[in-house]
């Protein structure tokens, strides 16, 4: 999405470029003086990049540290009394794109992405958890993770922290910080030591900025025929903030998130149905655009108050050396702001050894509401900024060289339509909704 | 030239020497203390148990898994034959639930004489052996080759 022309879809008449004369609405909305702001924001950028890489330094140096004079063996007797431990997990990656008229972002939490260099901080992160063990029913869990986010740092947020209860192997309640379980990957995407790839599939989790929500879970299991079906509901209110708009930021804190799940296993198989939905606390800060809009249309387009819901279907197949995986999601919105969305993905691995090479495909397509009052261009214009239509081929390779320990190889050919832009940073006039991005990473856990 | 029958009988010796040495191989024993009062598991019953996606014996007691060593071979065999997993993908596993805040690990012993010592302490305890099992303890499933 471009940021720089997202505030104000009206500025575009007010800067001296007419409407008409553009053919693409990808030009109506990267008008003169966004494009200032982009040369300026670039510099800003890129000495905010190193300050970022520094403190990102000085938090893996201090976690490690932190690990090393506390790290505590496993107590001796089985599970009674109190057990404390301390774990880890991280990534160093290093990836690039052939593209430099729109910037690839792991997710939209991310205000700059990919250009031709090489760049370190969109997959690279750092996760430290201390396990609080009190008897065999209670457990605490606090985790923290330094990753790139909203405002261009790396600083440290809490991603988990909460305490378990287990009153039977049957039922388990959580109450606290809570990771997000729209989809089968989205609780322990940050952890890339857990997947073969070198992150999730963008076009299938990159919309969504949110990863953590403050409430509760329940969740239980019980054997149904020769299988095992397993169930959850959950409830919170989001904290986070995202990069929608330059200044300031989308503000998703109070959000109400609400969902659940039914996972099937047997044998070699799991079936997974999820839905979700997302009530928005507050409007986008485009209120200065809403402003000028009859208020019926702006009221079809403020997304506070309203909901969006998550429905997916996920099977994967996980048989000794072949694992596969699949998964599809629709998106719906109450509103005109975001689109309703298709999304899916596929991913094959089969492992050799200590490699794991693996081949993929995801695709997102996603289609404006109607708008019963539309003001036009205005409305249409807005709208466009929020549109995906693309697709994915990739494939690499896994490398458990160490335990540990893997090396990640990945290549992503992304083919869209020039108006596919949600997913991205910073478009220019050039984007032609294709690219290619290369991948290196480093996973390891301790 | 060997004849046609020659050939046979050498095969046939080859299949039954085989079959012998896979007879012969004893399996990995998941075995659990004689005072737990479960008789048996399902191969999925101890799939559930020590992947933590259910940890409940069919007596309703709550299951305490236990995993030798990671040094040991018979860590890496266990895996093998029960999922058909290498230790890096078990590894793997436990990242995603360790840090999306599920279930923990079966606990790891740092000897095999502290597998049978919480064997012995803990009637709920889960564990597995490649010998023969000392008295006290009993065998609820034997894990003869991968799935």
């Amino acid at each position: 999405m471009n940021r720089g022309g997202l505030i104000d879809p009206f500025a575009v008449g007010t800067c001296g470029m007419t409407i008409q004369a553009t053919v693409r609405g990808i030009c109506c909305r990267a008008p003169i003086n966004s494009i200032t702001v982009l040369r300026r924001s670039g510099l800003m950028v890129s000495m905010k990049r190193s300050s970022a890489i520094i403190r990102y330094a000085l938090t893996c140096l201090f976690l490690v540290f932190l690990c090393l004079r506390t790290a505590v063996t496993p107590a001796a007797a089985l599970p009674t009394g109190i057990d404390l431990s301390l774990n880890g997990f991280g990534t160093v990656a290093l990836a690039r794109s052939t593209d430099d008229s729109a910037q690839f972002v792991r997710d939209l939490s991310q205000p700059d992405g990919l250009t031709r260099g090489w760049h370190f901080e969109n997959d690279s992160l750092l996760g430290v958890q201390a396990n609080l063990s009190m008897g065999p029913q209670w457990q605490g869990v606090l985790q923290v993770v330094s990753r790139y986010q909203y405002d261009s740092t790396f600083t440290p947020e809490i991603t988990w922290g909460f305490l378990r209860y287990d009153p039977n192997p049957v039922w388990s309640l959580r109450a606290g910080r809570l990771g997000t379980e729209f989809y089968m990957l989205a609780d322990s995407r940050l952890v890339g030591y857990s997947y073969v790839t070198v992150r999730p599939p963008v076009d299938f989790y990159g919309t969504f900025p949110f990863n953590t929500v403050d409430g509760l879970d329940i969740a239980a299991a019980t054997p149904v025929a020769g299988g095992l079906l397993r169930g959850k509901l959950y409830a919170g209110i989001n904290q986070e903030l995202s990069p929608l708009g330059r200044d300031p930021d989308f503000d998703m804190s109070g959000s109400l998130l609400e969902g659940g799940y039914l996972d099937f296993f047997k044998g070699a198989w799991q079936i997974r149905l999820g839905h979700s939905r997302l009530r928005f606390e507050h409007d986008l800060p485009v209120e200065s655009f809403y402003d000028r809009l009859p208020t019926a249309t702006a009221d079809e387009l403020r997304v506070a108050g309203k909901w969006s819901s998550f429905t997916s279907f996920g099977l994967t197949y996980d048989g000794g050396p072949l694992q596969s995986q699949f998964m599809l999601s629709k998106t719906h919105n109450d509103h005109g702001t975001f689109q309703d969305t298709w999304a899916g993905y596929l991913i094959l691995s089969y492992r050799r050894g200590d490699l794991t090479p693996f081949i993929g495909l995801s695709a997102v397509k996603s289609a404006p509401r109607t708008l019963e009052q539309p003001v036009y261009p205005y409305t249409d214009l807005y709208q466009a900024d929020f549109h995906s239509d693309q697709r994915t081929t990739f494939f690499g390779v896994r490398w458990d060289f160490m335990e540990k320990m893997c090396l990640k190889a990945q290549v992503d050919i992304v083919r869209g339509t020039a108006d596919s832009i949600f997913l991205y940073r910073w478009e220019t006039p050039d984007w032609d909704g294709s690219m290619t991005v290369f991948s290196l990473g480093w996973d390891f856990i301790f | 030239m060997p004849t046609p029958i020659v050939l046979l009988t050498r095969l046939l010796l080859f299949w039954l020497l085989g079959t012998t040495v896979l007879w012969a191989d004893p399996g990995v024993l998941v075995v659990m203390n004689s005072a737990s009062g479960v008789e048996s598991l399902t191969r999925d019953q101890v799939v559930n148990i020590f992947l933590g996606r259910f940890r409940q014996l069919p007596n309703g007691m709550p299951a305490l898994p236990i995993d030798q060593p990671a040094d040991q071979p018979l860590k890496a065999t266990f895996y093998q034959r029960l999922v058909n997993k290498q230790l890096a993908e078990i590894r793997a596993y436990w990242a995603r639930l360790v840090f999306s805040g599920k279930t923990t690990p079966p606990r790891q012993a740092e000897t095999p004489e502290q597998v049978l010592q919480w064997l012995a302490e803990n009637p709920g305890a889960v564990a597995y052996l490649d010998t023969d099992p000392p008295s006290q303890v009993r065998i609820v499933f034997v894990l003869s080759a991968a799935p």
